[in-house]
C-alpha cells in the first residue's frame, strides 16, 4: 500500500502546524441540566472540535513504547498508510467494519458523547467515517483508480490528522453503538486502530500511554515500586485490623502456595472510594476462609494496552499476572472490580497466555470477584447483616466493558445477574435505572478507555449526562442514594461527576464496599 | 436482423454477462479472500452473545431474519428497512420463473399479491430515501453513494412495476426465451462469435435489465456487501466462551515456552 505518493505539500514543518492545531487548551465546561430524561440533541457542528487530549512528550517514554519521539514525523503519510494497511490485514473486525456500514443512522443517537454534546462527529457512524474516508480513498479499487471525490473519501492531509486526533480521543470504546448496529459494527475496534495509527506517526496521547508504559516498566498503572505496593497494602491491613478488631485479618502479599492470586486495579490500594472495596474483598476472603495473596509483580489488574490496537503492549502487561500465578503456585486467579481489566482477563488472556491448565479446572479461569462472592453467599459461607446497609437504596451502573464484553458465570446475561445478585444479597433495597440505560444498553461513565485525564473534563462532564439523567430519575422516583460500581475508572469518574451534577460524592462506591459493610466478621463458619 | 437490433442484443448481452461476472467474482473474492481470510486476533463477541454455537446461530438468524439488533434502536428505520428487505427478497425469488422451467409452486404462490408486494417495496424504498434526506443525523452521514444505490433500486423496481401495465408490457414468452437463451452455454459461445441472444422488443425491459446489470457490477464494491459481510462479523459470529475454550490468534499462536519464559 505505498502507491499513495505522499504529496509533500508545503514541505516546511508539518509537526509545528499540526501541534498548533491540536494544542491542549484548558476549556471551560458546564454540566447539562438534569431533567431525568435523556433527550437527543440537535446537531451542533464542531461543538467539541476544540477538545484535544494532551500529548505525550517524554522522549524516554515514547522510545520505550516504540513510537516516534519528536512529534509528527516528516514522512507521516507513508507510515500512516503502512500502519493502516498492517492493521487492516491483521484485524478482521477493522477490515470488515470499514466495508459493510450502510450509514443507516441506527447508531447516531446512541453515543453518550453525542447525546451530551450534539457534535455530529461524535455520532458513531460519523466517527468511523473519519477512517472510512481514508480507507475508501487508499484501500479500495474505485478510490485508487478515480480518487477521493469519486468515493466520498479524503486525501491524507494535516486536517485529517487533526480530526482523527480530536475525535478518536472522544470515543471511550464502550461498544454501545454496536448493540444497535444491524451488523454489529464495533466502533471500539475502529478507534483502537485509529489510535495506533496516530501513535505510529508520532501523535501519542499522554494519559493513557504514560500508563501503558508504567504498567510495563513498574507493573502498575500508578507507577509504584514494589516496596510502595507493600507499604500501601500493609496500611490497608493495619486499617482493617484496627477497624474490625480482628488481628488475623490480612492482606497477604506474595505468599507462595496460596489458593488464590487476587489482582485488582492499583487504584484500589488507596484511592477513594476504591479502597472501601479492597476492605470488602479482604473481608470476603477472610470470612470464606480461603487463602489468598496479592502480588507485587502483578500489582495491577488493569491493562490500558487494550485501548489501542497494539497487541504487544497489552500482551506484555497481561503476562505479569500469569507469571505471578505460576511463581506463586496458586490454584485460582480472581480479579477485583474493574471493567476493561475484565475484558482483557476473561476474553483475551486465554488467547495471549493460555492454556491455564495449571490452575484448578473446577473454577472459571480467571474468575470475577462477584462470581466468587455470590458463590460464597449462596453457599452460606458468609454471614450477612443487611441492616448495616439499611440507609442505602442502591442502584447499579453496569460498566460498559463488563456489560457488553464478556460472560460471567458461564451463562448469557451472567454479567448482569451476578453483580445484582451480590448487591441484593447484602442490601435490602435495590432499584434498577430505566431499561434503556442499563445492562447491554448501559451508558459508559464517559471516562473509560483512556479518557479519564483532567484534560478531558469537557467531554467527561457532557458524556456523563445520560447516566446522570438516569440516576437523577431513580433518585427522584425511588429515593436511590447509592450508585454501586464494579470498575475503578467508573469510581474515579463518578466521584467527580456526582458533585459536578449536584449530588453528594459519598453516593458512589463499589459493590464490595456494600459487601464489606454487611459481612459479620468473627462468626466464622467457613465452607 | 436489423443493425440496431444487433447492437441492442450485443450491448444488453455484454452488460448482463459483465454484470454477472463482476458480481460473482467480486462477491466471492470479497467473502473468501477478504472477510474470511483476514485473521481475527481476539474474541470480541458482544452481548447478548450466547455461550454455545447453537445459540450463536439463533442469534444471527434473529438479526438476519428479523433485524433484532436494529429493532432495539429506531422504529421507523427498522420497519421500513425490514419491509424493504423482505419484499425485495419475495420479488427476487419470483423472478426465478424466468430462469426455471417448469416453474415450481414456491415461486408462483404469490401470483395474486405480487404486484401489491411490488408497490410495498417501492413505498419502503421511498420512505428510506425520504428519511435519509430529512432525518437530520442520518442526512449528516449520508454519502452520494447511499442515495445513488437507493435511486438505482427505485429505478429497477419502478421499471419492473411499469412492465405490468400497458403499453410497457413485454412479450413474456420473448423475455423468458431471451433469458434462457442468455444462460444457455451455446449462446455464450454465440455471443463471442457475435451471434447474441435476441432481446425482446421492449424498451422498458431493456432499461430494467440494464439497471440490474449496473447494480450487479456495483455490488461488490459497495456497502451492499453487508449482505454477505454480516456473517463474518466477529461481534456476532463468535461464541462467548473465551475462558472455557482457548481461542487461538492466527498470527500469534503462542506457546508453552513463551508463556513460561
Amino acid at each position: 500500500m505505498t502507491d499513495a505518493k505522499a504529496p509533500t505539500d508545503a514541505p516546511g514543518d508539518c509537526n509545528a502546524r499540526v501541534q498548533e492545531l491540536i494544542k491542549y487548551v484548558k476549556l471551560p465546561y458546564d454540566h447539562v441540566e438534569l431533567t431525568g430524561e435523556i433527550k437527543v440533541p440537535k446537531i451542533q457542528r464542531d461543538s467539541m472540535i476544540k477538545v484535544h487530549a494532551q500529548q505525550l512528550t517524554s522522549k524516554d517514554t515514547l522510545a520505550r513504547l516504540g513510537y516516534p519521539t519528536d512529534g509528527l514525523i516528516p514522512n507521516w503519510k507513508e507510515v500512516f498508510l503502512e500502519k493502516m494497511d498492517e492493521i487492516l490485514k491483521k484485524y478482521k473486525s477493522v477490515r470488515l467494519f470499514m466495508d459493510i456500514c450502510v450509514r443507516c443512522g441506527a447508531c447516531t443517537d446512541k453515543c453518550h458523547y453525542f447525546l451530551g454534546t450534539g457534535d455530529p462527529r461524535n455520532m458513531p457512524v460519523a466517527r468511523a467515517e473519519l477512517m472510512r474516508k481514508v480507507y475508501r480513498r487508499y484501500f479500495t479499487w474505485p478510490g485508487k483508480l478515480f480518487g477521493s471525490k469519486f468515493v466520498d473519501g479524503w486525501d491524507l492531509s494535516e486536517e485529517v490528522l487533526v480530526l482523527w486526533y480530536t475525535y478518536f480521543y472522544q470515543c471511550s470504546e464502550c461498544r454501545r453503538c454496536a448493540v444497535f448496529c444491524p451488523y454489529g459494527i464495533d466502533t471500539a475496534e475502529i478507534t483502537m486502530a485509529a489510535r495506533e495509527i496516530l501513535n505510529s506517526v508520532g501523535l501519542v496521547q499522554k494519559y493513557m500511554h504514560e500508563i501503558i508504559d508504567k504498567a510495563q516498566v513498574l507493573g502498575n498503572n500508578l507507577g509504584m515500586q514494589a516496596n510502595a505496593v507493600v507499604n500501601s497494602l500493609e496500611f490497608v491491613r493495619d486499617e482493617l485490623q484496627e477497624t474490625t478488631e480482628i488481628p488475623e485479618i490480612d492482606v497477604p502479599i506474595d505468599v507462595e502456595g496460596a489458593d488464590v492470586l487476587f489482582v485488582t486495579p492499583s487504584a484500589d490500594f488507596f484511592a477513594s472510594p476504591h479502597i472501601e472495596s479492597l476492605y470488602g474483598y479482604a473481608k470476603v476472603f477472610h470470612q470464606a476462609g480461603i487463602s489468598w495473596t496479592m502480588s507485587t509483580h502483578a500489582s495491577e489488574g488493569g491493562n490500558f494496552g487494550m485501548f489501542v490496537h497494539n497487541y504487544e503492549h497489552m500482551k506484555k502487561i497481561n503476562k505479569r499476572i500469569w507469571d505471578a500465578a505460576r511463581a506463586l503456585k496458586v490454584k485460582r486467579v480472581i480479579g477485583g472490580e474493574c471493567g476493561h481489566m475484565w475484558r482483557v482477563l476473561s476474553s483475551f488472556s486465554n488467547t495471549m497466555w493460555g492454556p491455564f491448565d495449571y490452575l484448578d479446572a473446577k473454577y472459571p479461569r480467571p474468575q470475577h470477584i462477584c462470581e466468587f462472592t455470590l458463590d460464597m453467599l449462596k453457599r452460606g459461607a458468609l454471614k450477612i447483616d443487611k441492616t448495616a446497609n439499611a440507609e442505602f437504596t442502591a442502584t447499579i451502573h453496569d460498566s460498559c466493558q463488563v456489560a457488553r464484553g464478556m460472560e460471567m458465570g458461564g451463562q448469557k446475561y451472567g454479567q448482569f445477574e451476578i453483580p445484582r445478585g451480590v448487591i441484593k444479597g447484602v442490601c435490602e433495597k435495590f432499584v434498577d435505572m430505566p431499561e434503556n440505560t442499563i445492562k447491554e444498553r448501559t451508558f459508559c461513565c464517559a471516562a473509560g478507555q483512556g479518557l479519564l485525564g483532567d484534560d478531558m473534563m469537557p467531554t467527561r462532564v457532557k458524556g456523563a449526562m445520560p447516566r446522570m439523567q438516569a440516576y437523577s430519575y431513580v433518585k427522584k422516583e425511588n429515593g436511590v442514594n447509592f450508585l454501586a460500581l464494579i470498575c475503578a475508572i467508573c469510581k474515579a469518574q463518578f466521584s467527580k461527576m456526582l458533585p459536578t451534577y449536584g449530588f453528594p460524592m459519598e453516593e458512589v462506591g463499589g459493590i464490595h464496599q456494600l459487601v464489606g459493610r454487611a459481612i459479620v466478621l468473627g462468626a466464622k463458619e467457613g465452607i | 436482423m436489423g443493425g440496431i437490433q444487433f447492437i441492442i442484443n450485443m450491448a444488453l448481452g455484454s452488460l448482463i454477462y459483465l454484470g454477472l461476472l463482476i458480481f460473482v467474482v467480486g462477491f466471492v473474492h470479497k467473502l473468501y479472500n477478504v472477510y474470511y481470510k483476514t485473521p481475527q486476533p481476539l474474541k470480541i463477541p458482544q452481548t447478548p452473545q450466547p455461550t454455545t454455537l447453537g445459540g450463536v446461530i439463533l442469534r444471527m438468524a434473529g438479526d438476519v431474519l428479523f433485524f433484532r439488533s436494529l429493532s432495539k434502536g429506531t422504529t421507523l428505520l427498522f420497519f421500513s428497512g425490514w419491509i424493504f428487505h423482505v419484499t425485495f427478497f419475495l420479488i427476487l425469488q419470483r423472478h426465478l420463473r424466468y430462469v426455471l422451467s417448469p416453474v415450481p409452486a414456491c415461486v408462483t404462490f404469490l401470483n395474486q399479491a405480487a404486484l401489491f408486494i411490488g408497490f410495498v417495496l417501492l413505498l419502503a424504498l421511498i420512505v428510506l430515501l425520504v428519511r435519509r434526506l430529512l432525518d437530520e443525523r442520518t442526512k449528516y452521514v449520508t454519502n452520494f453513494s447511499d442515495v445513488f444505490v437507493l435511486l438505482l433500486i427505485i429505478g429497477i423496481v419502478t421499471t419492473g412495476i411499469m412492465m405490468r401495465y400497458e403499453p410497457f408490457r413485454p412479450d413474456v414468452v420473448g423475455v423468458k426465451g431471451f433469458i434462457s437463451d442468455l444462460l444457455a452455454p451455446a449462446t455464450a459461445v454465440g455471443y463471442m462469435t457475435l451471434h447474441p441472444a435476441h432481446a425482446p422488443a421492449s424498451l422498458m425491459f431493456i432499461f430494467h435489465l440494464g439497471l440490474v446489470s449496473i447494480l450487479l457490477m456495483y455490488f461488490p464494491f459497495s456497502k451492499l456487501m453487508h449482505s454477505g459481510g454480516y456473517f463474518f462479523s466477529p461481534t456476532r459470529n463468535m461464541i462467548n466462551n473465551p475462558r472455557d475454550v482457548r481461542y487461538v490468534n492466527p498470527w500469534d499462536k503462542g506457546s508453552k515456552e513463551e508463556a513460561t519464559k
